[in-house]
Formats: C-alpha cells, sequence, structure tokens
C-alpha cells in the first residue's frame, strides 16, 4: 500500500515537472522538405519553420533541411523510417506519393495511411488550359476529336500527365501526351510555339505569374476543365470534372478512379510525422499548425511571398489517407494502366 | 530606347541598388572559387535574404550580380588546382590546369578572366540588341531542332577525343549510357536504378565532374609531392601576357561567347553544354591541345560568361525562364513584384537594360578585384601540394554534397574519382564521358518528344535540314582539313 502510494506520488511529481517544462522547450526540430531549396514545396516550408515555433509550447527552434530525390520518396522513407518517432522531424512531401503505394512499387517503404498527418497549407486544384487558336473549345471537342490534341507534360508522375490520362479514363478523350520537357516552363514554352496546345496544372501558378497573366489578357488560350469539387470563383465558366462526369454518365469504377487520383490535391502540399510519433507530441504540432494558418502575421507574410493559403488540417487528411490508400483490385488495375505501369 | 537604356544603368548605380550589387559580386565571388557549389544552389539559398528587399532592380542587382561573378571565378578555381570551381568551367581544367603546371598559371588566369568579361560583354550585348527580335528568335527553336543541335554536340565528342579517336567515342559512348539511367519521363519505367531511389533522378552532373577531374589531379599532386607547378617560381608569367592573349585571339573570342550566347537561350542546353563545345571550338587545330593551349582557356572562359545574357533573353520575352536559375531568379523577382514578361520590353524597358548593365557592371568590378589579387592567386600553385590537398579534399566533396545534400554524391563522387583516375592513367579522354552524360538525356527527351509531337514530319522541317546540313560540315571538316596536307600529331600519352 505504502509502496503503491509512493509510485503514484512519484507519478504525479514527475507528470508535473513535465507540465512545466514543455517536450519542445530547447529543442530544435526539423522540416525534411523533399524538393531542392527554392522550390515551391520548400517556401512553405521555410514560412512554416518561421512561425510555428512561437505556436509549440517550448518555442522550439525549427530548421528545414532539403533532402531531394526520386520524386520526394527518398524524403517520406526517411520520415517514415529512419527519423526518430519523437515529434521533432516534420517531412514536406509530395502529395501524390500514395500513387506508388496502391500501385504497388516496391521502393515505397511507407504505408500513407499510417503517417502521423499534420496539415497542409493549401489545396491544390488543377486545370487544364488549351490553345485558342486550336479547334479544341470544349472538352465536348475534345472527346469528339478524330485527331486527339497533344498535351506536354514532364514525367508520368506529374500533374500534366496523370490529369487528362484520367480524363481519357472518365469522360473518353484521348489525349495525346508528349512527355519529356525539362519542366513545366518548357511546355509552355512549347505551348508558345505551337508543339503542343495543352498542359494541366495548378490553379494557383495560372494566376500568379507570367507567361499566364498574358497570355488570359490576350486570350492566348482557354481553360477547358477544372479539378476542384467547386468551381474556383475565377474561373465561374469552366466545368468542374465532377460536372463532366455527370454530363457524360461516367460509371462507378470511374469515378472511384477519379476521387483516388484527386485526392493528390486535397493533400496539397503536406506535412507529416514519424508513424509512432506520440499522440501528445502531434497534437500539439497539429495544433500549432492550425493556429499558424489562422494568424495574421503568417497570412500577411503568405501573401507577400505570394504563397496562397487554404488550410486542410490534420484530422482531415488523415481520413482521407486511410481512404485512399486501401483500394479494391480493380481500381488499382486500372490506375496502374493509367499511370503506364 | 536609348532613354531606357541610360535610365537602366542609373538605375543600378543609384543607392542602395548599387550596395546590393557588392554583395552579390562578394557572394558570387567565393561560390565561384568553391569547387561544386554552384550558382543554383547558393541562389536557392539567398533566396530567403532578397525577400527584405523593396525595389526589383536592387534584388536582381543582388541576385544576378551574384550568378553574373560565379562562371568568372569558377575559372579561377579550374586553372589552379584542376578541380571545376562550376560544373560550367570544368572545360578550363584541360588546358588551364596544364598552363598552371608549367607556372603559367597568371597567363592563364589573365586569359580566362579577360575571356570572361568579354563573353559577359558579348552576352549582355546580345540581350539589349535582341530586344526587337526577342520572341520570334526563341520561338525558332522547337524540340527537332533541339534534338538536332543535341546531335551536332555529340558530334564534338570526335574533337573532345584527343589523342585517340576511338578512346574519345568509346568513352563517349559510356557517357550516353550513364545517361540513360533513372526513371525514364515517357514510360516511367525505371532504367538502371538498381534499387536505388538516388538514381532515379539520373546522375548528377556536379558530383561526376567534380569526381572525375578534380579527384585523379589530387591523387597525382599527392604522388608527385610537389606543388602544383612543376617548374620553381622564377618568375611567374605574367598575367598581361594573357590579357594580350585574349586580343591576339579576338574573334576566336568573340566566336566563343556568341556559342554561349546561342546555347544560353537554347532551353535546356546552357553553359555546362556551351563549354565544352567553345572548348572544342577553340582548340580546333591547335597543335598542343590538353597540354596548356591559351586558345582552350579563352573558349570556354568566354561562353560560360556569355550564356548568362543568352539565358535571360527567354525569360525577358515570355516571363519563361530559360534555366533552373532563372527560374529562381524569376520567382525572386515576383516576390518583389516584378513579373518578368512580355512587358519586360514595353513599359519596363528600363528594368531589362538594367538587367543588362549588371551584367556588364558586375563582370568589370569582379574583373578589377581579380587583377589586383591574380599574382597572389598565382602563388599559390608553388605552395608545397601537401599542405594545399587536405583543404582541396574537403571544398570538392563539400561541394559535389551541396548538389542534393545526399550522401549519395559523395559515394558518386569517389566512384568517378577511381574512374577519373585510371582514365587518366590508361589515356582515355574524360570530356567525351561528360559530354555524352550532358547530351545524352537531352537527345532521348527531344527525339522522343518531336516524334510524339510530329511523328516524323520533323524530319523534313527547313530548319532541321539546315542543321543537319551544318552538323555534316562540322565533322568532315577536319579530314578536308587533313587532306589539304596538315601533318597529324599523335600523342598517345597525353590523354586530357
Amino acid at each position: 500500500m505504502k509502496k503503491t502510494a509512493f509510485a503514484l506520488l512519484l507519478f504525479f511529481w514527475a507528470s508535473g515537472l513535465e507540465a512545466q517544462t514543455p517536450f519542445y522547450q530547447g529543442k530544435t526540430m526539423t522540416i525534411v522538405v523533399g524538393t531542392k531549396a527554392g522550390d515551391v514545396y520548400d517556401l512553405y516550408a521555410r514560412l512554416l519553420a518561421q512561425h510555428l515555433p512561437k505556436n509549440i509550447p517550448g518555442n522550439p527552434n525549427i530548421i528545414v533541411q532539403n533532402m531531394p530525390g526520386a520524386a520526394a520518396l527518398i524524403a517520406a522513407n526517411h520520415v517514415y523510417n529512419v527519423a526518430k518517432p519523437d515529434g521533432l522531424t516534420i517531412g514536406a512531401i509530395y502529395p501524390a506519393l500514395y500513387f506508388d503505394q496502391v500501385i504497388g512499387r516496391k521502393e515505397v517503404n511507407f504505408d500513407w495511411s499510417k503517417f502521423a498527418w499534420i496539415g497542409s497549407p493549401v489545396t491544390s486544384n488543377h486545370l487544364l488550359y488549351m490553345r485558342a487558336d486550336s479547334p479544341y473549345r470544349s472538352m465536348a471537342d475534345v472527346v469528339k476529336a478524330s485527331e486527339p490534341p497533344k498535351c506536354g507534360a514532364t514525367g508520368t508522375t506529374s500533374t500534366a500527365y496523370y490529369v487528362p490520362k484520367l480524363l481519357d479514363q472518365v469522360i473518353g478523350t484521348n489525349f495525346n501526351i508528349v512527355a519529356g520537357y525539362q519542366a513545366g516552363q518548357d511546355i509552355d514554352l512549347a505551348v508558345e510555339r505551337g508543339e503542343v496546345v495543352c498542359r494541366a496544372f495548378t490553379i494557383t501558378a495560372f494566376f500568379a505569374r507570367e507567361p499566364f497573366t498574358t497570355w488570359r489578357k490576350k486570350g492566348f488560350v482557354r481553360v477547358l476543365m477544372q479539378t476542384g469539387r467547386k468551381r474556383d470563383p475565377r474561373l465561374p465558366d469552366v466545368p468542374t470534372i465532377y460536372e463532366l462526369m455527370d454530363q457524360y454518365k461516367s460509371p462507378e469504377a470511374a469515378r472511384r478512379l477519379a476521387t483516388l487520383i484527386l485526392a493528390a490535391g486535397v493533400f496539397g502540399r503536406p506535412y507529416v510525422l514519424s508513424p509512432n510519433t506520440p499522440a501528445d507530441r502531434v497534437n500539439i504540432v497539429r495544433e500549432a499548425f492550425a493556429k499558424a494558418m489562422k494568424d495574421e502575421a503568417v497570412l500577411a507574410d503568405a501573401q507577400k511571398k505570394k504563397l496562397e493559403i487554404d488550410a486542410t488540417f490534420g484530422e482531415e487528411l488523415e481520413a482521407l489517407a486511410k481512404e485512399v490508400s486501401s483500394q479494391p483490385a480493380e481500381i488499382v488495375e486500372r490506375m496502374r494502366k493509367m499511370l503506364g505501369m | 530606347m536609348i532613354d531606357a537604356f541610360v535610365s537602366g544603368f542609373w538605375q543600378v548605380l543609384a543607392w542602395p541598388a548599387f550596395g546590393y550589387l557588392l554583395i552579390g559580386i562578394a557572394v558570387g565571388f567565393f561560390v565561384g572559387l568553391l569547387p561544386g557549389l554552384g550558382g543554383l544552389a547558393t541562389l536557392a539559398l539567398m533566396l530567403p535574404f532578397s525577400y527584405t528587399i523593396k525595389q526589383p532592380v536592387e534584388a536582381f542587382c543582388f541576385l544576378l550580380g551574384m550568378l553574373a561573378v560565379t562562371g568568372t571565378t569558377g575559372d579561377i578555381t579550374s586553372i589552379l588546382f584542376g578541380i571545376p570551381g562550376e560544373g560550367s568551367s570544368a572545360a578550363l581544367i584541360l588546358d588551364g590546369y596544364p598552363m598552371s603546371k608549367r607556372g603559367e598559371a597568371g597567363r592563364a588566369l589573365g586569359a580566362a578572366i579577360t575571356s570572361s568579361v568579354f563573353g559577359a560583354m558579348v552576352g549582355a550585348l546580345s540581350l539589349a540588341l535582341s530586344i526587337p527580335i526577342m520572341r520570334p528568335l526563341v520561338l525558332l527553336f522547337g524540340s527537332p531542332e533541339l534534338f538536332i543541335i543535341a546531335i551536332m554536340g555529340v558530334t564534338f565528342i570526335g574533337t573532345l577525343a584527343g589523342a585517340s579517336l576511338l578512346k574519345g567515342l568509346l568513352a563517349g559512348g559510356v557517357g550516353l549510357m550513364l545517361a540513360a539511367i533513372g526513371v525514364d519521363p515517357q514510360t516511367g519505367s525505371l532504367r538502371y536504378t538498381f534499387g536505388s531511389l538516388y538514381l532515379w533522378d539520373r546522375l548528377d552532373i556536379i558530383p561526376v565532374v567534380v569526381g572525375l577531374f578534380a579527384i585523379p589531379e589530387i591523387v597525382d599532386l599527392a604522388v608527385r609531392g610537389t606543388s602544383i607547378s612543376e617548374v620553381p617560381k622564377t618568375k611567374l608569367v605574367g598575367v598581361i601576357e594573357g590579357v594580350k592573349d585574349t586580343f591576339r585571339h579576338f574573334w576566336l573570342t568573340v566566336r566563343c561567347s556568341l556559342i554561349g550566347v546561342y546555347f544560353g537561350v537554347l532551353p535546356v542546353l546552357g553553359a555546362n553544354v556551351a563549354q565544352w563545345i567553345a572548348y572544342a571550338h577553340g582548340v580546333q587545330g591547335v597543335k598542343d591541345a590538353g597540354k596548356g593551349a591559351v586558345e582552350g582557356v579563352l573558349g570556354p572562359g568566354a561562353a560560360n560568361n556569355s550564356t548568362r545574357g543568352g539565358d535571360l533573353i527567354p525569360t525577358v520575352a515570355f516571363g519563361i525562364p530559360g534555366s533552373g536559375s532563372m527560374a529562381l531568379l524569376l520567382g525572386a523577382l515576383l516576390i518583389v513584384g516584378l513579373n518578368p514578361g512580355p512587358e519586360m520590353l514595353k513599359q519596363h524597358l528600363d528594368v531589362t537594360f538594367a538587367m543588362v548593365w549588371v551584367l556588364i557592371i558586375a563582370n568589370l568590378i569582379v574583373a578589377g578585384l581579380c587583377f589586383l589579387i591574380l599574382n597572389q592567386l598565382a602563388a599559390l600553385t608553388f605552395i608545397r601540394g601537401s599542405l594545399l590537398i587536405p583543404f582541396l579534399l574537403f571544398f570538392v566533396f563539400i561541394g559535389s554534397f551541396t548538389a542534393n545534400n545526399s550522401l549519395a554524391d559523395l559515394i558518386a563522387t569517389l566512384i568517378f574519382g577511381v574512374a577519373g583516375y585510371f582514365m587518366v592513367l590508361y589515356g582515355w579522354p574524360r570530356p567525351p564521358l561528360i559530354l555524352g552524360l550532358i547530351l545524352g538525356k537531352i537527345a532521348e527527351n527531344y527525339l522522343w518528344i518531336s516524334t510524339a509531337a510530329y511523328g516524323s514530319k520533323w524530319l523534313l522541317f527547313p530548319s532541321v535540314i539546315i542543321l543537319i546540313i551544318i552538323t555534316i560540315v562540322i565533322v568532315a571538316y577536319p579530314t578536308i582539313k587533313e587532306r589539304r596536307g596538315r601533318a597529324r600529331y599523335e600523342r598517345p600519352d597525353d590523354a586530357i
């Protein structure tokens, strides 16, 4: 009895001590970014590194470490397996990495559904632009076309590749995808030259910079489709892929594939912790992230750096991650086919 | 237009823009000197600092000024130590380092710096002069044209082969094969990755170049046990001699500068390719090529600087960056409220001219600075090797590591270091391997794109046919020259 009381006393004393000095006090956290410095993922991570500490009890120091390679697969594997699950290493990874898991790439050493999800500062919905002087004035024209339009893409894991491929699957287009461009800007240049006529990429970028400002002003391109659930206020006349699926009466399996692929947009530019991180620390970081996303100072800083904030939070991403990770064989097969596996 | 030209000049010289330019130059100076650590990586690191800058002109004074001088000071490291200061300075090793070994470091440096300034001027002038024709100029080169240009580059392997053509071609072939490593962008299949994620992204050029060129030289220095210079420090062959060399080969320098501009305008190719083409052009028909011919210093020295001007052309004309570093620069300019694009040719013409001036002024300042310390720098080649080696090795590995912050980069450096050592030992030329590695990827991608976009029709494009004819002429030129009775020289022992 005496022993139990002593143990209890010790326990309360210890926990009281813990309450006095928060875990994160005097610690250094690292955000491992799966891209090179200067990339948009990196810019968001540096914004967070600057503003998260004041929202975490103990005000830890946060540094950014770039770990580029294999489309952020290296960084994701690192955070999942190598980093200690102590809540000090945050991963900033690509939102579409679960594709590799679903289609069963053996290089994937993580389970997407088991990451501890912190949130994403932005939802990245996509659009498909088409040169205005091409014969394709709407998606209907593309579906009917005897000679399909040529869309530029970098590699098979890029938005520019899988968005048109998805349209082929769900509404029966037959895009000719010209892959191999070095970077997105090379595709834009190829569109200027008329080598290709279309490209799919994020709505944010389309409204943020050249050459798109000039293109929009001159009516050089036309936006044929967007991938958000709702129409973007900046694109009120452009149908969403969901509207198109209704219009073309896409079968259930195709819709499931669309949901699965487009979830990447919801994951946005996601932050994760290692799967076995203690729940209380996950909560601390999640709360800090949520607070930062509503902080006026953060919003002002983001606006100055031309980074859009439209956050999704940990719980929602966690649920979505569970949903996308388990797919029936039929959908997996469709996805493999779509990605050219 | 003249108003804008003058206004651009004063905007750069105004305070605090000029102060930012000086800071940029100071940073670029050291980044250029340090092996491996390149302009691109540094630009990314410096990006956050530019956020606090208010005016666009001030921002690019800092960033573009920095970028402009890395090419110049990168040449210095290549010449003095045989270690590429920048990925785009590797070609200067071939003749610059042998010059240092025979005690002519001063002359080589003088030639490199003067030709760099030359190149920068030609680049800046091309940027200024091309303003009226920028858009059609950039649109001239589609994927089929880029493919043929890449093939044209591959044919230069023959010129870079040095003593043994067969060995050169084989080394080039190995380079092309190494270029196939990685995720193939057309189908997403993995080629030669052996389960390593590092190899997914294809071999990074920095660790390969640094390994191939730096490690063998360091080993050689250690084995010789002397200083870099093999002749005693009696009297440095003067810097002035190098300056004079530039003027002696005035048209060569101009031509190589134009090569640089041309490759700068072309997407993807840039300074990494331009230096080799300019080198090959520079030493064509030169007897002691690879043994310390000053032409081999002037060519790449001019070309890797003039690409910067060419690089800016698509960026300004379309708001579409022509290279990785331009993409970063563009990002920084967006943040300070300048949206490069067609309006740069109209409302903001003065800002465009300010960019031209930054290129010119930055290079003039850094050249002046270099000339002040060149003799001291050249003196480094007379220091005992054993004192230099630890520092060189340290910087070589730091430089390689910064390419991707990956341990695998260090392993790649070591592997290519060993390969480079044996290549030198057995007389296999290294430049063809590098050129094959760089161009293999470009040629493959653009062949695919051309075929996917045009079927086989692209083969009959007039521009393609013209480029094919030019390529054939380039290939046939040495043979024709030989037939005219020029003495061939064989030097089996000194592969470059």
